[in-house]
């Protein structure tokens, strides 16, 4: 009854135009800075070797797939959430907006199982947009740019990794970004639990990472405290897979602290899902 | 009798001794070069190799930077064409290969100025300066430590306008009488890297371990172990084109 539930949600979002919307964005961004490092990829490339060319040479093919791959990452990887709450904020709101939550909770499954449902279904969805982004940029980046090493642009730095040293980090980066983009589609099922239409979740969602993420960029003392437990400041954990070492005990620090927004937020889903009183 | 004695051993001496000074300058002047005819001997050595191909082990030891060493093709050809090929991305300094060759090849560009000697591993050298004789040059002070014997450069400090300062340590194997060396070590003077987080999307990179480091430039090393030398064999020009 459960997967059947699960079968029925994921209909249900493939039914949305809108869940088409995050995708065709994604094809249309990817589309155009492919189109834009083509042409004038090396302003990039100056931006990565310019410190160090008084001194230093950069032989090889320096723009190449794996780099744009990882451009691309880093540019939309801020943008996604957004795609992603779009549809994962509707999921319970929207329900409860066209009316049809009291027809859906008449079924023989119990409420829990119904909210679950819907979760698996909207991180079934995050997991088809961002193996989506992978195949825009990486597959359509290294047919266009052809492989090389990766040039990694850090704050305080220059990590070149070789080519056959990459392919597992991106594998193990998407997993990571996978969690943090779970994450976003469990803030925004938990803030749809509390409203009635949906566009309320989708901007609280947005504007609950505007907000931690500005409180986590500001270097200032007062919160230096809450920046390490703030979600935003872990959204690009999936970056750790990208530095040489690697720096692991951070890296197992994001992913506890994602993991535990996850659970805390999808246990806050629950109680409230449960004692929700349907009125529309 | 004593008187006469004297005499003679003075008019010997008078006589004898601005020839004995002469000669003792002249074998001096034999024996240790002038700084131009070392610096002529070197170039004539290095320009023995018209064109070489040679495998290089490149291992950057820089500041700010992270990779693994790297293998790559050099290829070298008089006057002035140069080129790494490699698969990986490869990090040279900017003025390295031939920068030496360019510099020597126009004697009327710098005065050449004997300093003392020094010694450079176990091999005494003599240390040259070159300073360019026009502003408008780039280069802006070049010190050569030379093997008198062998006629090699065993370490230069270039400094010039648009690359900073270079400092190169050079070992010799079997190429040496082509003064071709095995091993290159660079050091650099690389500057302060530092850019806003945003711009790096590098949002969680804790921002106290960057505020460690100081403003200053760091110097960094790049060492090169050159190997199988092609040395003569021709190489075409489209080979340089990038």
């Amino acid at each position: 009854m459960f997967f059947k539930s699960t079968y029925n949600e994921l209909i249900k979002i493939a039914a949305k135009p809108r869940s088409y919307l995050g995708l065709a964005a994604i094809t249309l961004i990817v589309g155009l800075i492919l189109m834009a490092m083509k042409l004038d990829g090396g302003m990039y490339i100056s931006l990565l070797t310019g410190p160090f060319e008084q001194s230093l040479t950069f032989e090889g093919n320096l723009l190449n797939g794996n780099l744009v791959g990882f451009i691309i990452l880093q540019m939309l990887i801020i943008h996604v959430p957004l795609l992603i709450a779009f549809v994962t904020g509707d999921l319970i709101s929207g329900e409860a907006a066209m009316g049809t939550i009291r027809m859906l909770l008449t079924k023989p499954i119990s409420r829990t199982k119904i909210l679950l449902s819907k979760y698996l279904a909207g991180c079934i969805y995050t997991l088809f947009v961002l193996l989506w982004l992978a195949f825009m940029a990486l597959i359509v980046g290294k047919w266009l740019f052809g492989a090389g090493d990766l040039m990694v642009l850090k704050s305080d730095g220059l990590v070149v990794l070789q080519q056959n040293d990459v392919a597992w980090r991106f594998l193990y980066g998407f997993v990571i970004a996978f969690l943090s983009m779970v994450m976003i589609a469990t803030l925004s099922l938990t803030l749809s639990c509390f409203s009635e239409n949906s566009i309320g979740p989708i901007v609280s969602t947005m504007g609950v990472i505007i907000l931690f993420t500005i409180v986590g960029t500001i270097e200032v003392p007062l919160f230096d405290s809450i920046r390490p437990y703030l979600f935003t400041t872990h959204m690009a954990a999936w970056r750790f897979m990208f530095d040489e070492p690697l720096q692991l005990k951070d890296l197992w620090f994001s992913i506890f602290v994602l993991l535990a927004h996850i659970l805390i937020l999808l246990a806050v889903a629950l109680y409230k899902f449960n004692k929700k009183d349907i009125l529309s | 009798m004593i008187k006469n004695k004297k005499s003679i051993y003075l008019l010997i001496l008078k006589k004898v001794s601005p020839v004995f000074f002469i000669l003792l300058g002249l074998n001096a002047h034999s024996q240790s070069p002038s700084a131009n005819q070392l610096i002529h001997r070197v170039y004539t050595q290095l320009q023995k190799a018209k064109d070489y191909k040679v495998d290089a082990n490149i291992k950057v030891d820089l500041p700010f930077i992270r990779m693994l060493p790297i293998n790559a093709k050099i290829y070298v050809k008089q006057p002035n064409k140069f080129k790494v090929e490699s698969k990986r991305i490869a990090i040279v300094p900017r003025q390295g290969f031939d920068q030496l060759n360019k510099i020597l090849s126009d004697t009327n560009r710098f005065t050449a100025i004997a300093q003392a000697k020094e010694l450079v591993g176990k091999v005494t050298t003599q240390v040259i300066s070159l300073i360019p004789l026009q502003d408008t040059s780039d280069l802006i002070l070049a010190k050569l430590w030379i093997d008198i014997k062998q006629n090699l450069v065993l370490k230069s400090l270039l400094t010039t306008k648009s690359n900073g300062t270079i400092l190169t340590e050079y070992s010799y194997g079997t190429n040496a009488n082509f003064g071709l060396p095995d091993i290159m070590i660079f050091t650099v003077d690389i500057k302060k890297f530092k850019i806003p987080k945003t711009i790096a999307a590098d949002i969680n990179t804790n921002s106290k371990k960057q505020d460690d480091k100081d403003g200053k430039n760091k110097k960094g090393k790049i060492i090169i172990t050159l190997s199988n030398y092609l040395i003569n064999k021709g190489i075409r020009d489209a080979v340089f084109v990038k």
